[in-house]
């Protein structure tokens, strides 16, 4: 495999990590801006423990995942207390706060940055995303998928149905934070040298969307829009600002036309099992509805 | 009408929003078993008393009752593990679940726990919460719907459904707030026929708000009145109907409506 | 001075939250295309009057453009659809600046080198002094619309009730480009004071700023004028005071330390009130 294309890979395997840590919040109707600021946790956390305590980055990079777990779980509590656009606001503070300590922390490089000596590869890169995405995907299956739909789709009706519309948020919102600082551990031991300046606002507003253009409706979603967003342009051969302009441009133009994203539940529900007979059959509609 | 004793009492309940006092110092019962109508002017109040009963709103002043319990402090989160279930004037159903996952959310509270929550409830062919769900959609004539979108699915089919989430919650007291609204001749009797069967035996007792009054008089065996907040009137449908008060407050006999109504749908 | 620019950036974003009730992640973009296009104006030889025009119409027209992308074709569709397009817009913006111009950071001549005050030991520049003036008085000028001109009433009809503001045959269509432009203006505007004053720009120049600007907005009070102007002079003065106290590298830190403390503790703002409530 050419060093090339396993670049490519590799970074398609952390995009979709990432995409992962901002789909879970997303799901349950919350934007994380903060987002970026997690990986940064996540990567720093893991570089520390392999670098230091010479821990293999196989158990540095989950533990580094629950650390920014944790930490989201500690800030989850005062931030979720806020809605809507107070909450996008207090996530992205977060995010900055977040960034701006590492500048600080001479411990881990400050601003100069900080070398990761350990170094994992493709496959086991590839395998731990592999892992995030049966992970969420089994998670999603379970009553927590259905509870965590009925908190983002109203939150009054899910409330009143018994459902813990907070503790799901919550969990929410600290699940993806770890699957973000997951990622983060991964990007950080593979590309061996990580500054702070790299996890900024610019990164966590690039996720979130390629989230929303997959669609957060479907666990397939981001898996999708990560895709597109890293491999369409390679296949196009775009530079590297080409390639944000390109995505930021059908960002708009698909929140213009279909702001469900890319694919929908209603779509994989249709393509699972209910196929177009029994559609006739019960008197329903039969062509494409969103 | 035998001596029932209360499900649900409202004791001295008043709830104001700023300077509207909407519900103003209400006392009701609702019997055990006994299908009741809770009807009333627009703005009489009817779906404040719903709001209340289920915690939307805290309550200014009195208390509210479950089979005995003092359920007034009760977060609304609670109040459905307690037995209350309800259904909504404007459907509120999760556009993003299908119609089954709609009726499971039902079972949500039935399913607590770190254990209920992590129940592979989509992932294995049989499992059991999935199967009483699609059990309770079958007894509803609504099987046929389970993977559909909710939102593309008819109005009266969509109230139907909401009625099946509320029911799996295996409640003590149901709140329908007008369940027949909306609905052709043909879904009214469905719902009808749905709402016998499932409150059969007197398991749930059943509070409807409600204008139909046809729907009401073949439904409901107690009708209380409300007016401006208050209680003015209650007993059988029959005597509602014959009520000097209750007409007056409709600004013509209850009677006149469910003529028009009948005339309307050509019946 | 950086307290100004903050108000302005402040002041651009909280006229959208306000009267649209949208947070413009685009702002710091306009912010930047004002600073860079003055330099770029300038670069090219042009004189500084004509730069800042160009600039300022630059900043106009990418507004405008937002404006029909996010907001145009969006009104039905769910809510944070025009949120999300403005933020794909600040990096369309930011990545056809590198693409246009490089990564680089830019310097901008000297214009006004020899025209230095003394007052009170303290050096002002006449760019320090122009922009000051300048920030104040667009923000006081808006403020005077807002509460005597019926293009004013109209905006604090729609921030108050945009229904009510249907039915008093206030034309939206009409309003929503004239909010998309003020706001687009004053963010250009206080790129362009940056730029003379601090006299470097680089494509990812709003970032820095347009967050403090949105930090700014949300200390002083969602949709609240005064508030945004309150909390951009705010987190000059804690950017300042950190800097004195703290060090420069906590300055960060403190100002978004304020902002997560300002939200849990009162999320509405210092001074929370609608747009429509200001008096002038």
């Amino acid at each position: 495999m050419s060093g090339y294309l396993e670049g490519v890979l590799v970074l398609l395997a952390v995009n979709v990590v990432f995409a992962y840590g901002g789909f879970l919040p997303l799901a349950a109707g919350q934007l994380n801006l903060g987002l970026a600021g997690f990986a940064a946790i996540g990567a720093y956390a893991s570089a520390y423990l392999s670098n230091v305590f010479k821990l293999a980055p196989l158990l540095a990079i989950p533990l580094a995942g629950i650390v920014a777990g944790a930490v989201a779980l500690v800030v989850a509590v005062p931030v979720l207390r806020t809605r809507g656009i107070y909450l996008a606001l207090a996530t992205f503070a977060l995010g900055q706060i977040v960034q701006a300590i590492i500048l600080n922390l001479e411990v881990v490089g400050g601003a100069a940055g900080y070398p990761v000596a350990a170094f994992i590869r493709l496959p086991t890169i590839a395998a731990t995303a592999a892992i995030v995405v049966v992970l969420v995907w089994l998670l999603f299956a379970t009553r927590f998928g259905i509870a965590v739909t009925a908190v983002h789709d109203d939150e009054g009706a899910a409330d009143l149905m018994g459902i813990d519309v907070r503790g799901f948020q919550i969990a929410a919102f600290a699940l993806g934070s770890a699957i973000a600082g997951v990622g983060g551990g991964l990007y950080a031991h593979h590309f061996s040298f990580i500054e702070a300046q790299y996890f900024n606002i610019s990164l966590s507003i690039t996720i979130v969307l390629y989230v929303l253009l997959g669609g957060t409706q479907t666990v397939i979603g981001p898996l999708l829009g990560a895709a597109v967003f890293t491999l369409l342009p390679e296949l196009l051969r775009a530079s590297a600002n080409l390639r944000y302009v390109a995505f930021a441009a059908a960002v708009i133009v698909i929140m213009a036309l279909r702001p469900e994203g890319l694919v929908t539940a209603g779509q994989l529900r249709r393509l699972l099992g209910f196929t177009r007979a029994e559609h006739a059959a019960a008197g329903l509609p039969t062509e494409r509805t969103g | 009408m035998s001596a029932t004793d209360p499900i649900l009492r409202l004791e001295s309940v008043s709830k104001h929003f700023g300077g509207l006092r909407v519900i103003e110092d209400l006392t009701l019962a609702v019997r055990r078993g006994v299908r009741t109508a809770l009807i009333g002017p627009n703005g009489a109040g009817k779906t404040t008393v719903f709001n209340l009963i289920t915690g939307v709103f805290p309550v200014d002043a009195g208390r509210i009752l479950l089979d005995g319990i003092d359920i007034t402090d009760t977060p609304s989160r609670l109040r459905i593990g307690h037995g209350i279930a309800r259904s909504f004037q404007n459907i509120r159903l999760m556009p993003h679940l299908s119609t089954l996952e709609n009726v499971m959310v039902g079972q949500h509270c039935r399913n607590r726990g770190m254990r209920g929550v992590l129940q592979p409830v989509n992932l294995v062919p049989r499992n059991r919460w999935r199967e009483a769900a699609r059990a309770a959609l079958a007894d509803a004539a609504l099987i046929q719907y389970e993977r559909s979108t909710v939102g593309n699915l008819p109005y009266g089919v969509q109230k139907r459904i909401e009625l099946v989430r509320a029911l799996m919650a295996q409640p003590r007291v149901l709140l329908l707030d007008e369940p027949a609204a909306g609905l052709n001749p043909a879904e009214t009797e469905a719902l009808q026929a749905q709402l016998e069967t499932s409150c059969a035996g007197g398991g749930v007792t059943v509070l409807v708000v409600e204008h139909d009054m046809h729907f009401v008089g073949a439904l409901c065996e107690d009708v209380i009145v409300l007016d401006f907040g208050r209680k003015i009137a209650e007993g059988s449908p029959e005597d509602i109907r014959h009520n000097p008060l209750v007409q007056e407050t409709y600004l013509g006999a209850p009677a006149a409506e469910p003529m028009e109504r009948q005339n309307a749908r050509g019946a | 001075m950086l307290g100004s620019i903050y108000a302005m950036v402040a002041v651009a974003l909280t006229l959208s939250i306000g009267v649209l009730r949208f947070l413009n992640f685009s702002i710091p973009g306009l912010f930047m295309i004002g600073g860079m296009t003055a330099w770029a104006s300038l670069r090219s030889g042009m004189a500084w009057p004509l730069a800042i025009g160009v600039a300022l119409v630059a900043g106009a027209f990418a507004s405008l453009v937002v404006e029909r992308f996010t907001w145009r074709w969006m009104r039905s569709a769910q809510h944070f659809v025009p949120l999300v397009s403005s933020m794909a817009f600040l990096l369309l913006f930011e990545h056809l600046a590198v693409i246009y111009w490089g990564s680089e950071l830019r310097t901008l001549p000297a214009l006004f080198a020899s025209a230095d005050w003394r007052i009170a030991g303290l050096v002002i520049s006449l760019p320090q002094l122009a922009g000051l003036v300048c920030s104040i008085a667009l923000i006081w000028v808006l403020t005077l619309v807002l509460a005597r001109t019926r293009l004013g009433r109209g905006l604090r009809t729609i921030a108050e009730d945009s229904d009510t503001a249907l039915l008093l045959g206030i034309d939206i269509n009409r309003i929503v480009p004239v909010v998309f432009l003020i706001s687009g203006l004053f963010a250009a505007l206080s790129g362009v004071i940056f730029a003379l004053n601090y006299r470097q720009v680089h494509p990812f120049m709003g970032e820095v700023v347009g967050l403090k600007g949105i930090s700014a907005m949300i200390v002083g009070g969602l949709g609240n004028i005064w508030g945004s102007i309150a909390g951009g002079l705010i987190i000059g003065l804690v950017e300042v005071m950190s800097i004195g106290y703290l060090g420069a590298d906590f300055v960060d830190i403190a100002v978004y330390g304020l902002l997560l403390l300002i939200l849990f503790v009162r999320p509405t703002g210092l001074f929370a009130g609608a747009l429509a409530g200001q008096r002038a």
